[in-house]
């Protein structure tokens, strides 16, 4: 986190590098931040630029929220190694428990045996 | 679950074991994970297991910062768990699946609940009420016979062999003949279609006569009824010229508590905003009456709650302070020997504690919406939920499915607008709810979030559906940490206090 700018009409500017917190995280993390101020991200050359405000009255503790932001960053960032890690797993647990359950059949034909052994016998 | 806080010894191992110091390279396994308070913190797996760690312990883990000698206890939890894999894909992943599908299992048999609000009049007047009539006028305001039978072919169309069919107004009472009808009509389609039936009625049992109980007993009907709380605050609640509400409720629960048995009546709360200053009262009224059971509900946002994120808030805040202050004084009787359970915790504790789904509409992913009920109006039009018909009686007809008599089965469970719905009713899916700690115990509502935000994908940091429930979860989670209050929950799911 960079150039930390705060106003004293209740808003906050800082810049993200693209490198430490990728789209996904920035964007995850300052949706929660709705519930209270408006939140404002642009982006050039590889630096998310952003811009919080409060909705309400309220004097806006910089202290406090930016402590808030540098650990609700680390959270999101852990969790989008999750997601991003998890991915394809996740993805295959959906799809088998959700594929019809079946027990495998004998094969109703008789079984070749073209090299000379019984696979009955096992 | 244990949490791995309190866990004392692990198997003795041979010296072997610990000279491997190679191991942590190991694989994560889907989890989400959340503060709960300013020392513990909850990691999840994707079927709703949950360990209770020190804060800081997930980061440890996702940087793969773990040592399985140094912190043995919490990586053999974690391997045993599906929380982290020692190979790419683990090798238990089939029991990790069959997990996962029971969790879902509420889906394998689609709609069971199907609501036929049988007649749109009432005598009492309740001012949070929109839906209501007080009128004479039978044929406008009641369910004809053809419509009735029109909602039982739809009914026994449905795949599930259990089916509920629930009786609601208005007040239902008041079309009793029809009801009568119904359940008749009703019980000779499902020897026909091998449905195993159970039937419902929500009244207020003002209307409820002598001659009515044979008929109810003979059939196993099921009472739903209503008791906001003592005298003054059920009366104030529900308006009736006589202003006797309370005492008609009470009169009407002890004869069919009489004649049908405890266990077929039960009573619901209506919150208002006279209820919130009133919680002990409401929880001292509930045992008063001999409950077992107490639901402590939300107050409904139909109606008023519109698109004010202020006002939203506020009210949300206010309930959930009463619903705490409700809820102590639940635990209090429990310790001390009274077994009371709150409705609305047993069914999170459920998902929280056991493998199987819930049958809770509003708590499920998938939503409960069309896959496990369907409401057919009085006048015959059919609504995916109790709560979208609320927003058909305010001109909002964004969830009607279909009309009895004219649309098909597929065309109402499976049309255009059904899609619709469906594409905001999986939470796995909505921003803010994909990566939530706290996704396997909640749900989806999209009716709820198009009552109070003005579309079905809602915004979940000002969704009064998100504020409630994120603040009720982590609350019983850290309630949990203390151990009698865990074997009072345990309780709560089993039914019995030991």
């Amino acid at each position: 986190m960079k150039n930390i700018v705060t106003l004293i009409n209740n808003e906050l500017h800082f810049s993200l590098n693209e490198q430490l917190y990728d789209e996904d995280v920035v964007f995850k993390c300052f949706y929660w931040y709705g519930t209270d101020y408006n939140v404002e991200i642009d982006k050039k050359d590889n630096v998310f630029f952003v811009k919080i405000s409060s909705k309400s009255e309220t004097k806006i503790d910089h202290d406090h929220l930016l402590i808030k932001i540098k650990q609700d960053l680390i959270d999101f960032k852990l969790r989008d190694i999750v997601t991003k890690e998890t991915k394809n797993i996740r993805e295959l647990l959906t799809a088998k428990a959700f594929a019809h359950f079946e027990t495998d059949e004998n094969p109703v034909t008789e079984i070749s045996d073209p090299i000379g052994f019984d696979p009955t016998n096992f | 679950m244990i949490s791995v806080i309190q866990k004392k010894n692990r198997k003795f191992k041979e010296i072997n074991y610990y000279q491997n110091h190679d191991v942590s390279n190991y694989f994560l396994l889907p989890f989400r994970f959340q503060k709960i308070n300013s020392k513990t913190e909850i990691l999840v797996n994707e079927v709703g297991d949950f360990l209770l760690v020190p804060v800081g312990t997930a980061e440890q883990i996702i940087l793969k910062k773990l040592d399985k000698i140094k912190d043995e206890d919490l990586y053999l939890d974690l391997i045993s768990n599906f929380f982290i894999s020692e190979e790419v894909i683990p090798p238990l992943l089939n029991i990790l699946e069959a997990r996962y599908r029971t969790k879902k299992s509420f889906l394998d048999h689609f709609t069971a609940l199907h609501i036929f609000v049988i007649s749109l009049r009432c005598e009492h007047t309740c001012h949070y009420c929109q839906v209501s009539r007080v009128t004479e006028n039978k044929d406008e305001f009641d369910m004809s016979l053809y419509h009735i039978d029109e909602g039982i072919k739809i009914m026994m169309h449905s795949p599930n062999p259990h089916i509920t069919m629930e009786f609601q107004g208005g007040e239902a009472l008041l079309a009793f003949n029809n009801i009568k009808y119904a359940v008749l009509k009703a019980k000779e389609e499902a020897l026909l279609y091998e449905k195993h039936m159970t039937f419902v009625i929500c009244t207020n049992l003002a209307p409820l006569t002598d001659d009515m109980l044979p008929f109810i007993k003979e059939h196993n009907i099921m009472i739903s009824s209503s008791l906001d709380g003592p005298a003054f605050i059920h009366n104030q609640n529900r308006h009736r010229p006589q202003r006797n509400s309370y005492e008609v409720t009470i009169e009407g629960l002890n004869k069919c508590r009489a004649i049908l048995g405890e266990d077929n009546i039960s009573a619901l709360l209506t919150t208002t905003n006279l209820s919130l200053d009133y919680p002990t009262e409401i929880v001292e009224e509930y045992v008063k009456q001999g409950f077992s059971n107490i639901f402590l509900r939300p107050i409904s946002p139909y109606g008023f709650a519109t698109y004010n994120e202020k006002k939203n808030k506020y009210q949300t805040e206010k309930f959930l302070t009463f619903y705490k202050s409700a809820f102590e004084k639940i635990i209090d009787y429990n310790k001390k020997g009274y077994y009371i359970r709150e409705d609305y915790a047993t069914v999170i504790l459920k998902k929280i504690l056991t493998s199987f789904p819930v049958g809770y509409v509003d708590l499920q992913s998938p939503a409960g919406m069309i896959n496990n009920v369907i409401v057919f109006n009085y006048d015959g039009k059919i609504y995916a939920s109790d709560e979208a018909r609320m927003l058909a009686e305010m001109n909002d007809f964004t969830f009607q499915l279909g009309i009895l008599g004219q649309s098909t089965y597929n065309e109402i469970f499976y049309g255009k607008k059904a899609m619709e719905i469906a594409e905001n009713w999986t939470n796995e899916s909505l921003a803010g709810c994909s990566e939530c700690a706290f996704q396997s115990y909640c749900g989806a509502d999209p009716v709820l979030n198009h009552a109070t935000q003005g579309n079905m994908y809602g915004y979940r940091p000002t969704n009064v559906f998100c504020q409630k429930n994120m603040e009720i979860i982590r609350y019983l989670f850290d309630l949990m940490e203390d151990k009698s209050i865990e074997k009072i929950f345990r309780s709560w799911i089993t039914g019995h206090s030991e």
